[in-house]
C-alpha cells in the first residue's frame, strides 16, 4: 500500500493524463491502474480535474462551424468506407495494366529495331559482295579490252606498213619457179630509196621446208650473190610479211634451199625461184 | 446504409455539442488564431471519429483522450515552420499574458466564476500548467526553461492539479 501511495505522489499519474510519458511509462501506469483500484480512482480524479480545467477555458465556437464540421465528419466517414474498399481493389489493377502495356511495347520496339538492323546488315553484305564481283568482272573486261586495243593498234600499224609497200615507193618483183620447181613462185618488194626488202609470206607458193633446211633469199649485186636472210615456208603461215636485210642496187633476186641458218654461198642446185629486175 | 449514416450523424452531433466548446477553448488558447483554431477543431473531430476504435474506456475518460488529440494537433501546428514564420518567437511570459488578455473579452459571464478559481492557483503552479498544457512542453523541458529540478516540476504540477481538485470538488 505504501508503494501505491508513493507511486501516486510521484506525479507520474498527472504526466500520464497530460500525455507527457514514454511508451513504457504509459504501459506501466495502465498496468498499475489495473492492479490497484486506488490508482485507478486517483487517475479518474486527475482526469476530472483537468476536464474541469479545460471546461474553465471553454469558448463557444462560431455557430456555422457546427454544420461544416459535422458534414466533414460524416462525409469523411462515408468517403473513407467507399474509397478504401475501392482503392484496395482498384489500385493494383491499373498499376499492373500500366506495366503490361508499356513494357511489351518497349520490348517489341527494340526487338524489331534489332531485327531490322540485322536484316539491313545482311542486305548490305550481299550487295557489297555483288558489287565487288561486278567490279572484278569490269576490271578483267577492261584488261581484256585494253589488250584487244593494243592488238588492234599493232595490227593497224602493221597493216599501215604493209599498205606503204603498195603505195608506189616499193617495187614488186614476182619470182617465178625454176624448171625444177615449176609450180613455185613468190613476191619480193624492194624500196629503191630506203633499200629495204620485204617478202610476201601469205602469197608465197614454195614447197614446205623440213626442220633441217631453210629457204635463203639472195640478191645479185654486180654479179655476186648477197645474203638477204633466211625464212621458213609454211602453208599455214599467219605472218603476212617478213622484212629481210637491206640491199642497194640489186640486179636479181633468188631463193635457194639451204641448211638451217643459211649458207655463205648459194647452192645453185637447190635454186627454187629467181627473177631479174 | 442510410440508417447507419443517420445514427452516425446523431452520434457525431452529440459528440460535437458536448465537447466542442471545451476543445475549441483549449485549441484557441494554444494557437491564438480564430481561423486556425476552427480548422484544427474540424481536424480534431475528424481524427477523433476516424480513430474512435483506438479509444478504450478502461484506459481513461473520453474527454482526456479527445483533448489530447486536440492539444497534439494544435501544438504540432504551432511548432510547424509555417506557423513560426508567421508569428516570430515571442517571449514565453508575453505570450501567456497576451492570451489571458485576449481571452478575457471572449469569456461568457457565467464562466467568470470558474475563471476566478483558476486565478486562485499560485503563479508558479499556473505557469507550469500553462507550459505543459498549452505550450506542449514536457516536464523535462519545463525544468530546463524554468531552471528548476525535475522533481520540483512534478511536485508543482501535482500541487496545481490538487488545487483545482479542491476547488472543483
Amino acid at each position: 500500500m505504501k508503494n501505491v501511495k508513493e507511486y501516486i505522489e510521484s506525479g507520474i499519474l498527472e504526466l500520464y493524463v497530460l500525455g507527457d510519458v514514454s511508451h513504457d511509462e504509459k504501459l506501466e501506469v495502465e498496468a498499475m491502474a489495473q492492479a490497484h483500484p486506488a490508482i485507478k480512482a486517483e487517475l479518474d480524479e486527475i482526469e476530472r480535474s483537468m476536464e474541469l480545467f479545460a471546461g474553465e477555458h471553454e469558448i463557444e465556437p462560431a455557430p456555422e462551424l457546427r454544420d461544416r464540421i459535422l458534414n466533414s465528419m460524416v462525409t469523411n466517414l462515408a468517403d473513407d468506407r467507399t474509397f478504401r474498399s475501392k482503392e484496395e481493389k482498384a489500385a493494383p489493377i491499373p498499376e499492373a495494366k500500366v506495366i503490361s502495356m508499356v513494357q511489351p511495347k518497349n520490348n517489341d520496339f527494340y526487338k524489331y529495331a534489332f531485327a531490322a538492323c540485322l536484316a539491313l546488315l545482311l542486305v548490305s553484305i550481299v550487295a557489297l559482295v555483288n558489287v565487288y564481283n561486278k567490279l572484278q568482272d569490269s576490271n578483267s573486261q577492261v584488261a581484256a579490252l585494253s589488250t584487244q586495243t593494243q592488238q588492234f593498234s599493232k595490227t593497224v600499224s602493221y597493216q599501215n606498213e604493209q599498205l606503204n609497200i603498195f603505195r608506189g615507193s616499193y617495187k614488186i618483183i614476182k619470182l617465178p619457179g625454176t624448171p625444177k620447181h615449176a609450180a613455185a613462185s613468190m613476191m619480193v618488194a624492194w624500196n629503191p630509196v630506203k633499200k629495204n626488202v620485204v617478202i610476201d609470206m601469205a602469197g608465197m607458193n614454195l614447197p614446205a621446208n623440213d626442220a633441217e633446211h631453210q629457204y635463203q633469199l639472195w640478191a645479185m649485186v654486180n654479179g655476186k650473190p648477197v645474203d638477204l636472210g633466211v625464212f621458213d615456208a609454211k602453208p599455214d603461215s599467219v605472218t603476212m610479211m617478213k622484212v629481210m636485210k637491206s640491199v642497194d642496187k640489186p640486179q636479181a633476186f633468188a631463193v635457194t634451199l639451204e641448211k638451217r641458218g643459211g649458207a655463205v654461198n648459194p647452192d645453185m642446185t637447190n635454186l627454187t625461184v629467181i627473177a631479174t629486175i | 446504409m442510410l440508417g447507419l449514416r443517420n445514427r452516425e450523424k446523431i452520434a457525431v452531433e452529440a459528440l460535437y455539442d458536448m465537447y466542442s466548446s471545451s476543445l475549441y477553448g483549449v485549441i484557441f488558447r494554444i494557437v491564438n488564431d480564430t481561423e486556425l483554431a476552427e480548422d484544427i477543431l474540424q481536424e480534431t473531430f475528424v481524427k477523433i471519429w476516424q480513430s474512435f476504435s483506438g479509444y478504450s474506456a478502461e484506459k481513461g475518460r473520453l474527454f482526456t483522450w479527445m483533448v489530447n488529440i486536440a492539444r497534439n494537433l494544435s501544438i504540432d501546428k504551432v511548432r510547424s515552420k509555417d506557423f513560426r514564420n508567421q508569428n516570430k518567437n515571442q517571449d514565453l511570459e508575453n505570450t501567456v499574458n497576451l492570451i489571458d488578455e485576449q481571452n478575457n473579452t471572449v469569456y461568457k459571464p457565467e464562466l467568470l466564476g470558474i475563471k476566478d478559481l483558476v486565478q486562485k492557483l499560485r503563479p508558479e503552479q499556473k505557469s507550469i500548467l500553462d507550459l505543459v498544457y498549452f505550450k506542449g512542453y514536457t516536464h523535462v523541458e519545463v525544468a530546463d526553461e524554468l531552471g528548476i529540478p525535475l522533481g520540483t516540476v512534478k511536485t508543482r504540477l501535482r500541487m496545481a492539479i490538487q488545487e483545482l481538485r479542491k476547488n472543483f470538488n
